[in-house]
Formats: C-alpha cells, sequence, structure tokens
C-alpha cells in the first residue's frame, strides 16, 4: 500500500484537515485545528485500524501542537495528526483517553509539562512531576513562570 | 581506630539508593555482586534495608521527588556510615545539570540533613566494577 491510497482512504474527514504532507515513503502528516482532532483520531483509529503509538506537544510560542502518533504494522507506515490549539492562555483539546486508553498516561503527561487541558479525561491528577511541584507552573513550556 | 570502626569495616553492608539514575549504575552495581567482581569476598553485601546497612550506595542526580525520600534514607541508617556517590550523576548532576526537576547533586542533599556525613565519590558513566570497588577501599582506608 502507498501513501497515496492512505490519503485516498481519509476522503470521509478530508473538510476537517487542513494540510497533508508526505516527508518520507512511510511517513505522512496530517493536520488539523484542535476541534476536530477527536473526530480524525477517532477515525484513523477506527475505520483504518491503525495502532497508536505515542503523542507528543510542542509550544510554538504562539499557539500548542499536539501530535498524535500512529503506525499501520503491516505496511510500516507512520501517520501522525496534528492539532493545532490556537489559545495559547487556555490550551485546551478533547481527550482521545475516551475511547483509546492507551492515551491516557501520555495525556496526562502533557497536561503536567505543558499545562494543555484534556477535556473529558478519565482521570486528570498528576503524572510525572513531582507532588510538591507548584500548581500552575509547566516546566517543558518557552516560557516558564519562574 | 576503636575496635567499633575496626569490625566495621571489615564487612561493609551496603543499601542501595536510586534517586532519578538512569539504571546504568545501578546495573554495574549489580555486577559488582556476580561472580566474576564478587564483592562479598571483601566482607561487602547488599542489604535489604537501610537500618541494616553501613553504606549507602547512591545512583543519580537527586529529583525534586526523591531528595526528601534520600534524607530519610540517611536519618535511618545506622551510624557511622559512609555514603558513596555513584556516577557522574550522584557526584554533580552529570548530564542532568540543568533539568528543572533535579535539586542538587547527593552531596548537598545529604549534607542538608547531616554537615559532618561521610561522601565519597566515584564518577564515571557509569563507573566501571573496578572502579566502584576501589572506590570503596580507598574510602575504607581513608577513614
Amino acid at each position: 500500500m502507498s501513501v497515496q491510497e492512505i490519503i485516498d482512504k481519509l476522503a470521509p474527514i478530508k473538510e476537517m484537515l487542513t494540510e497533508t504532507v508526505q516527508t518520507t515513503d512511510l511517513r505522512l502528516y496530517i493536520s488539523c485545528e484542535s476541534e476536530n482532532s477527536f473526530a480524525v483520531n477517532k477515525f484513523l483509529l477506527e475505520e483504518l485500524g491503525l495502532r497508536f503509538a505515542i503523542a507528543t506537544a510542542i509550544d510554538r510560542e504562539s499557539f500548542f501542537e499536539v501530535l498524535y502518533h500512529f503506525s499501520n504494522d503491516a505496511t510500516g507506515h507512520v501517520i501522525t495528526t496534528k492539532a493545532f490549539i490556537r489559545d495559547h492562555d487556555n490550551p485546551s483539546i478533547e481527550s482521545l483517553g475516551q475511547f483509546l486508553p492507551g492515551a491516557e498516561w501520555i495525556e496526562r503527561e502533557m497536561h503536567d509539562e505543558f499545562g494543555i487541558e484534556f477535556r473529558n479525561h478519565p482521570d486528570m491528577r498528576r503524572l510525572v512531576l513531582a507532588d510538591d511541584w507548584p500548581e500552575g507552573v509547566y516546566p517543558l513550556r518557552k516560557k516558564v513562570k519562574k | 581506630m576503636s575496635w567499633k570502626m575496626w569490625s566495621l569495616k571489615k564487612s561493609v553492608w551496603v543499601f542501595h539508593v536510586n534517586t532519578g539514575a538512569c539504571n546504568n549504575c545501578d546495573i554495574e552495581i549489580v555486577n559488582c555482586l556476580t561472580p566474576k567482581f564478587d564483592i562479598e569476598r571483601f566482607g561487602m553485601k547488599l542489604v535489604g534495608s537501610p537500618r541494616h546497612a553501613d553504606a549507602l550506595l547512591v545512583t543519580g542526580a537527586v529529583t525534586r521527588q526523591a531528595a526528601p525520600r534520600l534524607k530519610e534514607v540517611y536519618r535511618q541508617t545506622s551510624k557511622p556510615c559512609v555514603v558513596f556517590a555513584m556516577g557522574a550523576c550522584a557526584c554533580d548532576k552529570g548530564i542532568f545539570h540543568s533539568g528543572y526537576h533535579i535539586v542538587g547533586p547527593v552531596d548537598k542533599v545529604i549534607r542538608e540533613e547531616d554537615p559532618n556525613a561521610i561522601i565519597a565519590y566515584v564518577p564515571g558513566c557509569p563507573p566501571k566494577p573496578e572502579a566502584m570497588i576501589s572506590g570503596v577501599v580507598k574510602a575504607l582506608a581513608a577513614i
């Protein structure tokens, strides 16, 4: 299966995607706004049958990116969905933990490190920071409040 | 040298504390116990409780979460005891030097608890088992 065939399969969610970029033979990035992240990722997981590998977040100073990385183990493709959170002061995005338990802990970690709120997350307790770490200080943001 | 010190030095029982190490130093400490190096022939023994220990083998730069626990373990260790900072991170934070979750090298945290603590340093990333054994022998000779 080529990347073009994967792109063809994305037709039902095409309106929600802002950009589709292929960087190598096996690597595909699809972008969307944070409101559509839930539907796009649910489609990849449940309709295309991809395996959720991991999620990452980036602080871009004026907005946040949350990247969910999916793998197609049969063909070796890695497909990453980028969700842009435009509100840098109160970042929030719908949680995938509702239907994908494997995403719960990494979302908790992103919440600890970046202060991104995951709406409707089943269990949003602190995961990686120390117990006495002050509230509201997010160490991996570009401008950390001291 | 008092008879107590003389007898303790003959058979140092060690307790292993990981305060945020990457596990590499810990693997080398376990390596010290294998038949190839076999530190038990020097009377050293890894024990399961700080209350039984004469020395603490501390690995890793001390994280914010681990610092109060390291102090607690030091308080529970029977005195006199020697603290060994094993590896570059324990000696001076190593590659985690500017990490946001690091409170300090092992000696700083231990000295907050006891300014007169006996601390020995074994640098390396990780230190070889030979270096660890050599460090322990040198430290015991200096006491």
